[in-house]
């Protein structure tokens, strides 16, 4: 716990900076992610993030230090030089886009393990470091690398504030953005030079090997939440943001371990959490919709025999015993008592030691339940020519569904009719 | 702005996909104020048609004029619906977000869309009469309301020239009701579309100009003079297989179209 408030004190001047750069770099991986998201580049953007790790062995090896400028260099040319080569198998061979993608990803990622290995074996003192490019440790962000990396993010920023409503067009409708003379070729360069470079700037924090995952994780995670484009690059950069504040905590606290690892765990957990909890998309709130249009379905039917039952004796017996309701509507015993309680409880009916009524606002309920069921199956009959017989089982779903505008609609279209197509009356 | 200039001059306009031509050396015009409908079987390159002339698909051959200029003089007095399937429609984004971007090209780079644009996109919508629409999610709006989005849109351009894929399909009868009246109505005040039609039921009713296209021109004019039997079986009848297999063996030989 002391190491906590060590850390989130920030009175520690290094703790500030590899926090501030932290978190500077996997917000704006985030924002940019998002474009990438949302064209449906999610494994080109894979494939650059591993095809940067020769770019840095390169920029190592031609340098001979370990200066975060040439690195950048260095990576940025091999990530695009991925992305050119990927578009030109795309197009020029027989290959598919997916092969083309695993074919690249694996060549260059290769490569700069080779690279990497040759570099360690080599002896060079100052080659120690190169490693953690793999993985990323965000307590190196210090110094010269912070600046640097720090720059290339705001960067990333100001370009994406820039060019919103032309990223914009580019994800939505491409063939639009051209036709009205947008230089499209120009925006896609530098959507896809952004790519690139929320590669190159998450390698010290992140590693190249789980930086797609800064890329395309919190964007995933901020389209549950909102559809609102604005909405969704600001939640992915504070998503992408606290997982790298987490990163930094945890480079911290374990100077020996990667810290890329750690951020993308976080920043999945945040994506699970809204896969399952975000209102409207989430899993949990569409199971819990379901279970409620089943239970309203289940009530419902249960109003709509009492009212049968109510029928068949011309409405001269009113009181029936659960047996005689569940001749009527058979129904699987534990979902009726549930439901029954669930009725009783907002008093649509009368319980009486087995037996029940209907109460004046289930009546109303029940009422209108039969009228929406004939009203569809009049409506079927008459203007798809459906034979009687044909119409009832449809009916049973609709019933339950109709809405109110909905209702009005169909009583004006039907002429508030008396009669259904078995000849039973419509109740208003 | 010369009257007399047809609104589109195409001239020995050839393309094709990876090689393959898919259209042969096309002449033709429309003048300005036609309401114009592109017929043909599937296949017969009517989208591929509209998609070169406004050099989405690189002509392999020919020339376009747009009021007498070249088209990059005339691509602020054109206006692009594309096929409503062609899009994404879960992207995040509003109905009115959507008609915005038809005022994004007149605003050029880093510009944001100001007041005026603003009440331009919401009258555009008004149009279509999708103004109680205009803040839902794009993927909640039904086929027919989508294509609404993408007129209004369209509207929302403010161009001369109105090109359009398929605007009819897969949309519900009030809604192709609603849209010929809004098309009839642009034409009225001397706009010029031109739409893939794909019902030839309902074209000659709907359109005065038709374009009869099978990978070459079969005929273009008046749809009054234009939409003769024989034209239309010239058009839907016997299988060009000629054309088409000349069409495959460029391909497969990487043979050009036109010397070089």
């Amino acid at each position: 716990m002391e190491t906590f408030w060590d850390f989130f004190s920030f009175t520690d001047a290094n703790v500030r900076y590899v926090t501030f750069g932290a978190i500077l770099v996997t917000s704006s991986a985030a924002i940019v992610g998002c474009f990438t998201f949302l064209r449906k580049k999610a494994l080109v953007g894979d494939a650059v993030a591993h095809a940067v790790l020769p770019g840095v062995c390169l920029g190592f090896i031609l340098s001979g230090v370990k200066d975060p400028l040439w690195i950048i260099i260095g990576a940025f040319i091999t990530g695009w030089l991925s992305l050119l080569l990927m578009d030109q198998i795309i197009s020029k061979s027989r290959i598919k886009e997916d092969s083309a993608i695993a074919f690249i990803l694996s060549t260059f990622f290769g490569l700069g393990i080779l690279l990497l290995t040759w570099i360690q074996k080599s002896g060079n003192a100052a080659q120690s470091g190169l490693d953690q490019f793999l993985f990323g440790k965000a307590a190196a962000l210090v110094g010269n690398d912070l600046i640097v990396f720090s720059v290339v993010a705001i960067i990333l920023i100001v370009l994406v504030v820039l060019f919103f409503k032309e990223f914009q067009l580019l994800a939505f409708n491409k063939d639009f953005a051209q036709s009205m003379g947008l230089p499209i070729k120009l925006i896609e360069f530098i959507s896809t030079s952004m790519t690139v470079l929320a590669v190159v700037a998450g390698i010290q924090a992140v590693g190249v090997v789980l930086m797609a995952a800064m890329l395309i994780t919190p964007p995933a995670a901020a389209r549950y939440w909102t559809n609102n484009l604005q909405k969704m690059l600001l939640l992915a950069a504070v998503f992408g943001g606290f997982s790298g504040l987490a990163g930094a905590y945890i480079s911290y606290l374990a100077p020996s371990m990667p810290t890329g690892p750690w951020i993308v765990v976080v920043v999945s957990l945040i994506a699970f959490f809204s896969f399952f909890f975000a209102p409207e998309k989430g899993i949990i709130p569409l199971a819990r919709l379901q279970k409620r249009n089943q239970q309203k379905i289940t009530d419902e039917n249960i109003l709509k025999g009492l009212y049968h039952l109510r029928e068949d004796e011309k409405h001269l017996k009113q009181k029936f015993t659960f047996d005689e309701l569940l001749e009527k509507r058979p129904m699987h015993k534990d979902r009726f008592h549930k439901s029954i309680k669930r009725l009783s409880r907002k008093s649509f009916i009368i319980l009486d030691n087995h037996s029940l009524d209907l109460s004046e606002s289930g009546l109303v309920v029940a009422k209108r339940v039969v009228k929406l069921h004939r009203l569809w199956e009049l409506y079927l009959s008459e203007f798809l020519n459906k034979t009687p017989d044909q119409v009832h089982d449809e009916a049973e779903t609709i019933e339950h569904l109709i809405t109110p505008e909905l209702e009005r609609q169909l009583e004006v279209r039907l002429n508030f009719p008396n009669k259904d197509p078995h000849d039973e009356d419509i109740p208003y | 702005m010369n009257k007399d200039e047809p609104a589109l001059l195409v001239r020995d306009l050839t393309a094709g996909y990876q090689k393959k031509p898919v259209l042969w050396s096309i002449y033709l015009e429309v003048p300005q104020g036609a309401l114009c409908c592109i017929v043909g079987p599937n296949g017969a390159g009517k989208s591929t048609f509209i998609k070169t002339v406004m050099n989405l698909i690189p002509a392999t051959a020919g020339d376009v004029k747009i009021f007498g200029k070249t088209l990059d003089e005339g691509r602020s007095r054109i206006s692009y619906v594309p096929q409503r399937e062609s899009v994404d429609w879960d992207f995040p984004a509003s109905a009115y977000d959507v008609v915005l971007m038809g005022r994004y090209g007149k605003l050029g780079l880093f510009k944001r869309a100001g007041k005026e644009d603003k009440r331009i996109a919401m009258e555009a919508l008004g149009k279509v009469g999708m103004e109680s629409f205009a803040s839902r999610q794009i993927s909640q709006l039904s086929g027919g309301q989508q294509q609404r989005v993408f007129l209004a849109r369209a509207l929302a351009q403010e161009a001369d020239l109105y090109f359009l894929d398929e605007p009819f399909a897969g949309v519900d009868a009030s809604t192709e009701k609603a849209i010929i009246d809004l098309l009839r109505e642009m034409s009225r005040e001397g706009k010029t579309i031109i739409a893939v039609h794909h019902d030839l039921q309902s074209a000659p009713s709907y359109f005065d100009y038709t374009i009869l296209l099978n990978l070459r021109l079969i005929a273009a004019g008046p749809t009054a003079e234009v939409f003769t039997d024989k034209n239309l079986q010239d058009t839907y009848g016997g299988k060009l297989t000629l054309l088409t297999e000349v069409g495959d063996l460029m391909k497969n030989k990487r043979f050009p179209e036109r010397e070089k």
